[in-house]
């Protein structure tokens, strides 16, 4: 009988703190899904293409008169609206967590970290801009953000004059996978 | 400081500390030396142009495109292979000679799904597979493969695009590109 409650405190003992985590995890999603109603900014992820920045760095995207802004920390980039060829929204979704949790569950006993990984996913939209420099090199930027943000960061952009070969559409679509609006 | 105090603080602790340094210095430097020597044998003297893949309508969304472009600058500037690396449409790239352009066409995509991934651990991998052309300006080709690039376990769906990047630049690198005729592309 003692094994067994060895066996028993020790898969709370490597439960609870993954419980902890996914919880959360959680919460965090809940935080980031709640659209935000500030004019400030959005609170994105820069996944590729402004110079300057690192990739997957969290920072505030703004669309002003000076074009797209975004900012983290130290790093700072600017689309200007006369350079943007052409603008793409999309769905997608991903785990939540990290690295982090990733490891943690894999060392989840009786396969469980795959049953967190049913529950620790989140969907998202992103924003894709081709922009053009000033020698006329194309650059195409993504950023991650909350979903239903990027159709509003979207009709901002056109308001503002940037060009977009597809219109925005008064009510974004919610499709699985990807949905170009 | 007398020669007998500098002698007795050379303790065989310190010399062998020192010793140490010396030897991680000089294969520091030795590996330098010959990264730079084998920079100087790989680059070649051509310049290449990126351009984005061509893909019909609705095949290919918009982000793993323009991923898979910049994603390609980046491993292509990484691997100094060549002189320069340009940009679609860049006016610079007008005047240089001995320029490469390099065209990827769509193959197949498949989106995969991160969860089904992380659940299932063989379905949901997302696939890109694309047909690379490296060619002069007179259109005559120098390098064509066909590249893919896959995430299977774990990563973003986006991973895709790094990997097929990174792939075409080790075919690039280790492609032999003839030597650029007088005149040729100009």
């Amino acid at each position: 009988m003692p094994t067994v409650c060895n066996k028993t405190r020790s898969c709370i003992s490597v439960l609870l703190p993954l419980l902890f985590l996914l919880g959360a995890g959680l919460l965090a999603q809940t935080d980031q899904t709640t659209p935000s109603t500030e004019a400030a900014g959005v609170r994105a992820m820069h996944v590729l293409g402004l110079e300057g920045v690192k990739r997957n760095i969290h920072g505030t995207l703004t669309a002003g008169s000076g074009g797209l802004d975004f900012t983290a920390g130290g790093a700072h980039g600017t689309v200007a609206i006369a350079s943007i060829q052409d603008l793409f929204t999309a769905q997608d979704s991903h785990q939540v967590g990290g690295k982090v949790l990733t490891v943690a569950k894999m060392g989840v006993p009786y396969g469980g970290g795959r049953v967190i990984s049913l529950f620790s996913h989140e969907k998202l939209d992103s924003l894709t801009v081709e922009y053009r420099d000033a020698n006329g090199g194309l650059h195409g930027v993504v950023f991650t953000m909350p979903l239903g943000q990027a159709t509003v960061l979207k009709k901002q952009l056109v308001d503002l004059g940037a060009h977009a070969s597809i219109p925005v559409a008064s009510q974004p679509q919610k499709q699985d996978g990807d949905a170009k609006q | 400081m007398k020669p007998t105090q500098t002698l007795r603080l050379l303790t065989p602790a310190r010399i062998s500390g020192l010793a140490l340094l010396f030897c991680v210095l000089s294969i520091g430097l030795a590996s330098r030396g010959f990264a730079a020597e084998q920079t100087e044998m790989t680059t070649s003297p051509w310049a290449i142009q990126v351009e984005p893949v061509q893909a019909d309508e609705g095949q290919l969304p918009p982000d793993f495109s323009m991923a898979i472009y910049e994603d390609l600058i980046a491993q292509l500037t990484k691997s100094e292979k060549f002189q320069q690396v340009f940009r679609s449409g860049d006016k610079e790239a007008e005047g240089v000679p001995n320029l490469l352009i390099l065209h990827m066409t769509l193959q197949n995509f498949e989106r995969g799904n991160q969860t089904t991934r992380a659940v299932t651990t063989v379905a949901g991998a997302t696939k890109v597979q694309v047909h690379l052309k490296v060619a002069t300006r007179d259109g005559n080709p120098v390098v064509e493969k066909d590249v893919q690039g896959t995430v299977r376990i774990f990563g973003e769906n986006l991973k895709a695009t790094f990997a097929l990047a990174k792939d075409i630049a080790t075919t690039l690198r280790n492609a032999s590109l003839p030597a650029p005729a007088k005149g040729a592309g100009q």
